[in-house]
């Protein structure tokens, strides 16, 4: 009935320990790697640069120093050379040997009138010179005779006359050629290849070319008063070359404005009009240099000049000093009235450099530079112009009075000559 | 250019000063210089500057002037220097320690 068991303990477990058991996590944070590296850099490449004045001049700098004795020997030098010295003093006063005797370094004394050339009739009759050229060969020299004081028209008959310089029986008081012409001329240019052709521009504005070998009519061509030719006193002809070479054309400037080609027409005698360029105020360039156009004249040319380098391209100069570029191929038309002209007139300005006061009485572009020209007018003074830019650069002041005519120099580049009121001038 | 120092006398004797005395009181003599065989002025009667651009410029000619005469003859040897301009003559006694320049207008 009762037996002993032994029964397993039972175990409870507590529950209200277990609740207040803490509890412990255990976490663990690391931030992110740093990452480093080295590098090192050096300069590889060194410069060295030092710099040193020059050593001065040796006799310059040195001047004897306080010495307390003479420098050995001078007292014997002078001796030995003394009493040379002073005979040579004595007779150097007393000679005549040098007497007289003038050394000529200076180039510009080589300058010498060789001959003065006079037509008397025309001086008699009280003519001006107007307008020399030489021709192409060198050796003759025509001059063309007129009036330059009279304000007025003038149906006064003068001459343009040539001499042979290095013919045998050359006298300076005998032209070789006369040639009479019906009004006074006022322009004349020699052609640059064919030493007979000579082109002349007249106070009537006609236009002529010579040809001094024909004996019983030198005239060759005439332009003939027309609707085409000028109508005002012609200042300036030029023979403008062609593409093709060995033609050239004839270019006319005249007070009124007007600048005209002429070809020449051997068959008809005539001198056919080419191309017409009409300088207006308003077409005018303007400079940034102030300039105001007054109303709407023409501009009177008085000056012409060809540049050697550039076909296209002549320079004007205006009796109120404007100094213009112009450009033979320049398509704009004109803006002068249409009066039955056969070529329409076009307008040629292209630039307009600085102006001066007073009329521009002569340009000529420089036969070694391609940019350089001069200007002369009334105020005295060459202007030296770059084509390139509006202001002079550089003005020299020549003479007191006008300057009428500046040129280069054919063989020196730096060399042009002047010719004023008073005289010629030649400078650098 | 530059001048360090001045142009100074030093004490020299009285014989020196009496023969340059006599040759300044020659007719027309406007200034004396000597110059050392290195083309250094050590007496002159003229202001500093023109005394070294004369100095300088006539040494120069003065050996040119020796060589010259040397190469066409090695036996003859420069003597006496005269150079003639417009407004004065310029008198060279060449030695071969010092040179003797005086300047002189003839016809003063």
């Amino acid at each position: 009935m009762f037996t002993d068991e032994a029964l397993e303990s039972i175990s409870i477990q507590s529950l209200w320990r277990k609740s207040q058991r803490l509890e412990q996590e255990s976490r663990g944070c690391q931030t992110t790697e740093v990452h480093s590296a080295e590098t090192d850099t050096q300069a590889v490449s060194t410069t060295i640069s030092s710099t040193q004045t020059e050593p001065q001049d040796q006799a310059t700098e040195l001047l004897w120093k306080n010495h307390e004795s003479e420098p050995p020997g001078l007292k014997d030098f002078l001796q030995r050379v003394e009493d040379v010295v002073i005979r040579e003093l004595v007779r150097n006063s007393r000679s005549h040997a040098f007497d007289g005797f003038q050394v000529n370094w200076d180039y510009s004394q080589l300058v010498s009138c060789l001959h003065c050339l006079q037509h008397p009739t025309a001086q008699e009759r009280g003519l001006h010179a107007t307008s020399v050229s030489w021709n192409c060969t060198g050796s003759v020299i025509a001059c063309a005779y007129g009036r330059v004081d009279d304000g007025h028209w003038s149906t006064e008959r003068s001459y343009v006359c040539t001499w042979n310089l290095s013919r045998r029986g050359f006298s300076p008081k005998q032209a070789d050629l006369i040639i009479d012409v019906h009004t006074a001329v006022t322009a004349l240019c020699c052609h640059p290849n064919q030493p007979t052709l000579i082109a002349g521009g007249l106070y009537s504005g006609e236009v002529v070319v010579w040809d001094t070998s024909r004996t019983q009519d030198p005239v060759l061509a005439l332009s003939g008063m027309s609707a085409d030719s000028h109508r005002e006193p012609v200042y300036q002809v030029a023979w403008v070359p062609l593409e093709k070479k060995g033609e050239f054309r004839v270019l006319s400037a005249s007070s009124e404005g007007r600048v005209l080609l002429w070809m020449v027409d051997l068959d008809q005698g005539r001198l056919v009009l080419n191309a017409a360029y009409v300088l207006v105020q308003q077409q005018v360039p303007h400079s940034s240099v102030s300039f105001k156009a007054q109303g709407s004249g023409t501009v009177g040319v008085t000056s012409l000049a060809l540049s050697p380098w550039d076909s296209d391209t002549f320079l004007v100069g205006s009796e109120a000093g404007l100094l213009l570029r112009c450009s033979f191929s320049s398509k704009t038309p004109a803006a002068a009235p249409f009066e039955g002209q056969s070529v329409p007139p076009r307008a040629p300005a292209v630039f307009s450099f600085r102006p001066c006061s007073g009329p521009v009485h002569s340009i000529h572009c420089s036969p070694f530079h391609r940019n350089l020209f001069l200007s002369a007018g009334t105020d005295g003074l060459v202007h030296l112009h770059s084509l390139l830019q509006a202001s002079p650069l550089l003005s020299l002041k020549v003479s007191d009075s006008y300057t009428f005519q500046v040129q280069w120099s054919p063989t020196r580049p730096l060399v042009f000559a002047a010719a004023t009121g008073q005289g010629a001038t030649s400078q650098l | 250019m530059f001048l360090c120092c001045s142009l100074r006398s030093f004490g020299c004797s009285a014989e020196v000063e009496e023969t340059l005395k006599r040759i300044q009181g020659q007719k027309g003599v406007q200034g004396i210089i000597i110059v050392n065989s290195e083309g250094i002025p050590i007496k002159t009667t003229l202001d500093n500057s023109s005394t070294v651009q004369y100095a300088g410029l006539i040494h120069q000619l003065v050996m040119k002037a020796r060589s010259t005469i040397r190469d066409m003859d090695p036996q003859n040897d420069l003597t006496f220097l005269r150079v003639r301009s417009k407004k004065n003559e310029i008198m060279i006694a060449p030695d071969k320690d010092y040179f003797l320049i005086v300047i002189q207008n003839p016809s003063d």
